[in-house]
């Protein structure tokens, strides 16, 4: 009687994420079984299909000379920018959660980075790290800081550094965002409670807003661990990956093997552990916060 | 009731979402009209694109033509052998395409041959020299659209002020040169190397070839990326690079954005520099420079070489419009046309023996055209030469500032290793 007063449509909720559904088996899960079905295919240099060819497009990828640093620094990449850009973005948000005169225009210009195209603010950034021409060793002479200009971009360390200068400057206005309202969620009239207990500020933001702003945090980092992982155009803009292959992540590698190499088999391979890596990534991140959760 | 609206629902919107994701305009049947597609790198010229000069010479095609029309598509050279990759990989195979190799295709039995693309008499006309290094197992499968021929360019004026009268002709004639060149000239690199992912393959022949190297050995059958001679030109590079007479990280310096810009800016003392450049110089401020050219430099024992490079016209066999590429080919090829091309592209040397006739009187092509016989070729006819191609543009340069055994090493691993 009970189930009956409830009355279930023969397709239950299905038409009305039908659409979405459709979507993601189109525009997802399609090209990834594509791609994995690439990646255990002989495909000849000039991009036609020669075959089912097993793992030997992997056994290629793991042989491949320039793999094993591409990890470390790909690692490297997701882990620093992720970390900054989340300990830049606490503070940021707390402060425009603040009232203060000028809010909304402070508000709103730090959305720019986010609005502007990455191609864009990738190949201003290139200019102005330029060796001949850039503006940074400019200002930096004219302090009388440097003496010689700097080939920013032409130092694997130097480059890489500045990569992820860039990535955390366009990941920041996202994440304050998001934390921005996850701040706005928190009550103030706890807040206020709280400070008529005679707590002082760090420890109402470490004992209350913090613990509520937990959801919020994880949503940013999920989303910038997703995005920082597959950011192409920051890398691709400034440095090309080099010089050689000394700035590249797996997902520029991925790029180079198929249009450099020629090898879009051993590239499809590459995509495909570029997938796996990203999905490792999003469950551990995911066990070890719901692991959180649950211990408190 | 409510059960027929969930039904309605889901269908409409399983009918929305197929018509959103597939959203493409069905092809539309014409009888008669065949429409030829084309993909076609972009020469430098006067600053200008082709596209203009392509469309112009499409439309008047058609005029002639009824029934065929062109499609022309224009890209950068960065880009264009991903672009023809991609639209192979994809099915949109173009039917002509004029970009510079051809070996992997005519590998994989892609295209048509030299024979079958142009008429007889058309193909009778094209220099024999361009045409032999359009041969994949002894048949051409590429018809060349021009060529050009690199020589060492300098600045007259940074060498007067450094005092030097005669130019270098060996490694140690140089090193003096450039010692005298930034004693003189503060802020002014010697020589400007762009081993950059531009075209990284081209300075490496040239400074390779100096020293008797080669990228493959014909009689082997191999590739020699690392042959004691490469090996021996890329350190006396380094040698170069570290007392600073040529610019910072050479393996970031791209030819045009990097090299040739510092040329024109009076930074740079010497320069590889090919046919066009000084028409390059003239659009993109350099004008002022006062120009002077010769021969490279040779390691020891060895000989001045050059580098010959000639591009291109493939034509695919994949949509069948044999007779068609055909017509547009020997179209193109009528002197007046290719005229027109050659003058679009800016100052490269000539495919065909009629147009070479009138270039063979131009002052600034008869030098270059001269050297052509003596000029070393890219290994183009090589299937995997794309591969190698790619590698040493990625890599090559950090031979310069790194260990030139171990780079060159690694680069001749990958070429073996390329199928």
């Amino acid at each position: 009687m009970a189930t009956g007063s409830i009355r279930r449509g023969r397709f239950g909720a299905l038409p009305w994420i039908g659409p979405a559904v459709v979507l993601i088996l189109v525009m997802v899960v399609w090209p990834a079984i594509e791609m994995i079905r690439t990646s255990l295919h002989e495909i000849d240099q000039t991009g036609i299909a020669k075959g089912w060819n097993g793992i030997s497009n992997y056994r290629s990828l793991i042989h491949n000379p320039d793999l094993p640093q591409t990890l470390v620094r790909t690692l490297l990449w997701v882990s620093i920018v992720v970390v900054l850009t989340v300990l830049i973005s606490l503070p940021v948000a707390q402060i425009l959660h603040g009232k203060f005169p000028g809010r909304k225009v402070v508000r709103y210009s730090i959305i720019v980075p986010w609005a502007a195209s990455v191609v864009m603010t990738a190949t201003i950034w290139r200019w102005i790290l330029d060796g001949f021409y850039g503006i940074l060793n400019r200002i930096l002479q004219d302090f009388g800081i440097l003496k010689d200009p700097i080939d920013w971009l032409g130092n694997p360390n130097s480059a890489f550094v500045f990569l992820m200068v860039v990535a955390i400057f366009v990941s920041v206005p996202f994440t304050t965002y998001v934390l921005l309202a996850g701040l706005t969620t928190v009550p103030d009239d706890i807040l206020e409670a709280s400070s008529i207990d005679g707590a002082n500020g760090w420890k109402r933001y470490k004992e209350i807003t913090f613990p509520l702003l937990r959801s919020a945090l994880l949503v940013s980092a999920v989303i910038n661990l997703i995005n920082v992982f597959n950011s192409f155009p920051i890398i691709w803009a400034m440095t090309g990956g080099g010089p050689g292959y000394s700035t590249d992540t797996t997902t520029t590698l991925a790029y180079k093997i198929s249009f450099r190499d020629q090898d879009i088999g051993q590239s499809a391979a590459m995509a495909t552990v570029n997938f796996a890596i990203i999905l490792v990534f999003i469950s551990i991140f995911l066990k070890v916060s719901k692991w959180r959760e649950t211990s408190e | 009731m409510k059960k027929s609206t969930r039904r309605v629902a889901f269908s409409a919107s399983l009918v929305l979402a197929a018509t959103g994701v597939v959203g493409i305009s069905l092809p539309v049947a014409h009888a008669a009209t065949v429409n030829l597609t084309m993909v076609a790198a972009d020469y430098p010229g006067d600053g200008k694109t082709q596209q203009a000069q392509w469309d112009g010479l499409s439309k008047a095609f058609t005029a002639a033509n009824p029934g065929i029309t062109m499609t022309v598509n224009v890209v950068s050279w960065d880009v264009i052998d991903d672009k023809v990759k991609t639209l192979i990989a994809t099915g949109k195979t173009p039917d002509i395409v004029n970009k510079g190799d051809y070996s992997a295709p005519a590998a994989a039995g892609l295209l048509y041959k030299a024979s079958e693309m142009v008429s007889a008499s058309t193909l009778a006309d094209i220099v024999p020299t361009f045409l032999n290094n359009s041969m994949y197992n002894g048949t051409a499968y590429a018809v060349p659209d021009l060529a050009s021929a690199r020589a060492l360019f300098y600045n007259k004026d940074i060498l007067k002020k450094a005092g030097v009268t005669k130019l270098p002709t060996t490694y140690d004639e140089l090193i003096t040169v450039l010692s005298k060149i930034k004693a003189k000239n503060p802020g002014v690199y010697g020589y400007a190397v762009p081993m950059g992912p531009e075209e990284a393959q081209a300075e490496f022949s040239i400074w390779a070839g100096g020293n008797g190297g080669r990228m493959y050995d014909y009689t082997a059958k191999k590739w020699t990326i690392n042959s004691a001679a490469n090996i021996g030109a890329m350190t006396f590079l380094k040698k170069l690079n570290d007392l600073k007479y040529i610019e910072p990280n050479p393996a970031k310096c791209d030819r045009t954005a990097c090299a040739q810009t510092l040329f024109a800016a009076g930074k740079a003392a010497f320069i590889n520099g090919s046919v066009f450049l000084p028409a390059w110089l003239k659009a993109n401020g350099g004008a002022g420079i006062n120009l002077g050219s010769g021969s490279f430099v040779h390691g020891p024992g060895q000989e001045a070489v050059t580098l010959g490079v000639q591009d291109y016209f493939t034509a695919y066999k994949a949509n069948g419009h044999q007779a068609e590429i055909q017509k547009f080919m020997d179209f193109l090829y009528q002197p007046a046309n290719y005229a027109d091309f050659l003058t679009a592209a800016g100052g490269f040397i000539p495919a065909t023996k009629s147009a070479g006739a009138v270039a063979a009187k131009d002052p600034a092509l008869a030098p270059f055209i001269a050297l052509l016989p003596k000029a070393i070729f890219y290994p183009g006819d090589i299937a995997t030469f794309p591969a190698v191609k790619g590698a040493l543009q990625q890599s090559v340069g950090l031979a310069v500032t790194g260990n030139p055994a171990k780079v060159l090493g690694d680069i001749q691993k990958k070429a073996l290793a390329a199928k």
